[in-house]
């Protein structure tokens, strides 16, 4: 296994980061805030999906509608809850609202969940591709046969179909053509009739439901424990800054540089490196915004 | 009354049950023999969740305000950091947990009890990383396996491991084809099991927390790698086979024996007590109660220097053998000296506090972990220098 078998790796990773990453930046480029308990509402999420496949139960794509809309209603009712009245006050009392909001609900899912992963029972079938036309190039194994689990296809599946949804939500729809005008100048949106308090709820609710999606993605990879979304808020905070933030489609670009540069890095630093493949990712982001500091899609993907 | 700092939470909490299990059952019979000085024994547990600051808060409190006579617990990864704190504390601290090589020449009372100027108050009532991956070293190179690869988390407890596995690994024909090292709980492993499988080798190490381990043979089963799993000592539980399958089978784990002279009189009252399951620090759990009491009742005394000067004489010497609390206050009562028979091991404490026995090797097979064999502590011997352990 070589390089072709790194790519499959660097695409699932940054399929879940780019479904929690274009949630984040939306909050972003919109709301005009970063929310560091976003990581949260990934693990509610988690959280909602493994109890709905465990005690309702129901099959896993029904539990996944339930984490979806969990995380949408979660996210709005802290909207309301807290950032809203604060909207305000400056990007400094939201950013530190989102923190403690962050630590009290990390806390408050360990208490009832306890500190313990918790597994989602899913049966793996792999699919292998041994026979491919040997397209080596020195040492380098490109097509030289890699595998893909079910699980694997379930989450690269799902991204493809989130972002043909989102674009279309974007580009064909009222909502999302105002999600675009309020990101460029709310005022101008604002004086153009567009309803923004209605604008800004559907963010939430949007954000909420890919961050529910983006967290059983990542729990059926792995596990979920309370501290699935903090695990990964650097890693989603990185894909939408590395993109562009603000930008869903720079947030998309973004998520899958991470994930392949965290796998390819684990493959080929040499040995005795090999832990320091997110550091080799954090380099990367930081090389990037000293030569583009706008991301690498910057602002003319956003206004695609 | 002795305090316990425990997992009630944390990294190694699916172990915390069977440990307190133990302390419970053997402070219940210890009071069914009148007690220490004829005193009600209790342990009073508190929750470090494995974490330094909390366990510096937690012994504090025992101490200062439980007034626990001595501490019965606390973790390498608790101890390592926390060392100069505990010195100054002067406080007995007999724990069932550590495996760190730190405590290799580190605690005991320097085979000179009536002295305490040179003492360390650490005692650990289990064997440590340099016995048990020694004995795990041993067994692979029996079995043939003379190229290993390893993957590991980055932590100072996964490299222990690791080091105490190859030291004896290596000095004795062993090689490593590749070693990566891992953060710890990533979402994925594939990338570094693709790395290290690319390697040739015959089986494969892995020392990393339950958690993490599971993610990375989980992803090690998609990728229908093969070749022979060696785990780390805390990944014999069942909740790993469950969520890793059927390939999991055949793996083994080297362990803390369950080999002390005692362990049938162990087992007995402790099966009476309730229904968590024995892990390899369960024994050490009920040996470092029943010896701290022991230590108490030689001394006539519970004062934090009595204690720390009598525990070695009750596990060390030529004095009368008891399995319990109750036969060493008898003999006690008799004028006898006593040498306390373990149930994880002999309980003769070295001169830093360490104990030395047998290593248990468990293998997963028909969807459990199951003692197939052990490397007798003779045979582990051969490799760990007396006095350096």
């Amino acid at each position: 296994m070589g390089l072709s078998q790194n790519v499959v790796f660097g695409l699932v990773t940054g399929s879940y980061i780019a479904i929690a990453a274009i949630g984040f930046t939306l909050i972003y480029g919109i709301v005009n805030m970063i929310n560091f308990a976003y990581g949260e509402y990934l693990t509610i999420g988690a959280f909602l999906g493994l109890l709905a496949v465990t005690m309702l139960p129901v099959p896993l794509p029904v539990a996944v509608l339930l984490a979806m809309a969990g995380g949408g209603l979660v996210s709005l009712a802290l909207a309301r809850g807290f950032f809203t009245p604060i909207n305000q006050t400056g990007p400094v009392p939201l950013l530190l609202t989102s923190i403690g909001l962050g630590i009290a609900l990390r806390s408050a899912i360990r208490l009832v969940a306890g500190r313990s992963a918790r597994y989602y029972d899913t049966e793996t079938v792999t699919y292998r591709f041994d026979s491919l036309p040997d397209l080596s190039v020195g040492s380098v194994d490109l097509l030289g046969g890699f595998f893909v689990t079910s699980e694997h296809l379930i989450v690269i599946g799902t991204a493809v179909a989130v972002f043909v949804v989102l674009h279309a939500l974007l580009t064909r729809t009222d909502v999302g053509i105002a999600m675009r005008a309020m990101g460029d100048d709310e005022s101008l949106a604002r004086v153009r009739g567009i309803d923004t308090q209605l604008i800004r709820d559907s963010v939430w609710v949007l954000a909420g439901v890919l961050a529910g999606l983006a967290g059983v993605l990542m729990a059926i990879q792995t596990n979920v424990s309370s501290d699935t979304g903090f695990s990964h808020i650097l890693q989603i905070l990185s894909a939408a800054i590395l993109g562009g933030a603000g930008s869903p489609y720079g947030a998309i670009l973004g998520a899958y540089v991470i994930g392949l540069v965290l796998a390819l890095s684990t493959a080929f630093l040499p040995s005795g490196m090999t832990g320091l493949s997110s550091a080799v990712a954090f380099v990367i982001l930081v090389a990037v915004l000293l030569v583009k500091p706008s991301g690498i899609a910057g602002k003319e993907v956003r206004e695609a | 009354m002795f305090g316990q700092p425990g997992a009630l939470t944390g990294a190694f909490d699916f172990l915390q049950p069977g440990v307190s299990q133990a302390a419970d059952a053997a402070v219940s019979h210890i009071n069914e023999a009148g007690g220490p000085l004829g005193a009600e024994l209790e342990v009073v547990r508190r929750d470090t969740a494995v974490d330094p600051q909390e366990a510096r808060s937690v012994t504090t409190q025992l101490v200062e305000n439980d007034d626990a006579a001595a501490i019965v617990g606390l973790f390498s990864s608790e101890i390592n950091p926390l060392w100069n704190f505990l010195q100054d504390l002067q406080m007995p601290i007999v724990t069932p947990w550590p495996g760190s090589t730190f405590l290799d020449t580190r605690g005991g009372d320097k085979a000179t009890p009536g002295d305490i100027s040179d003492d360390e108050w650490v005692w650990r009532t289990v064997v440590g990383d340099t016995v048990h991956t020694g004995g795990s070293a041993v067994y692979a190179l029996e079995q043939g396996y003379e190229t290993l690869g390893i993957i590991n988390g980055n932590t100072e407890g996964e490299r222990s491991y690791v080091d105490g596995f190859l030291s004896v690994y290596e000095a004795n024909g062993g090689s490593v084809a590749e070693q990566v090292e891992v953060e710890l709980g990533a979402s994925s492993y594939q990338s570094a099991l693709s790395r290290l499988f690319d390697a040739e080798f015959d089986a494969f190490l892995v020392s990393m927390p339950q958690e993490s381990a599971i993610t990375a043979l989980s992803d090690w089963s998609d990728g229908g790698y093969g070749r022979q799993p060696i785990l780390s000592d805390t990944l014999a539980q069942q909740e790993v086979i469950d969520q890793v399958g059927s390939d999991l089978h055949g793996a083994w784990v080297a362990q803390p024996g369950r080999s002390g002279p005692s362990y049938d009189t162990f087992e007995g009252i402790y099966s009476e007590a309730g229904d968590a399951a024995i892990n390899g620090w369960t024994p050490p759990s009920w040996d470092s109660v029943q010896v701290t009491a022991l230590a108490i009742e030689r001394a006539g005394d519970t004062s934090p220097e009595a204690i720390q000067q009598n525990l070695g004489p009750v596990s060390r010497g030529d004095g009368t053998p008891v399995s319990t609390f109750a036969e060493g206050k008898e003999a006690l009562a008799n004028g006898e000296e006593i040498t306390y028979q373990g149930a994880a091991t002999p309980t003769t404490f070295t001169q830093h506090g360490n104990v030395f026995g047998a290593v248990s090797i468990n293998t997963a097979q028909d969807g459990a972990f199951t003692q197939t064999t052990q490397v007798s502590a003779e045979d582990v011997r051969e490799y760990v220098t007396e006095g350096e352990y």
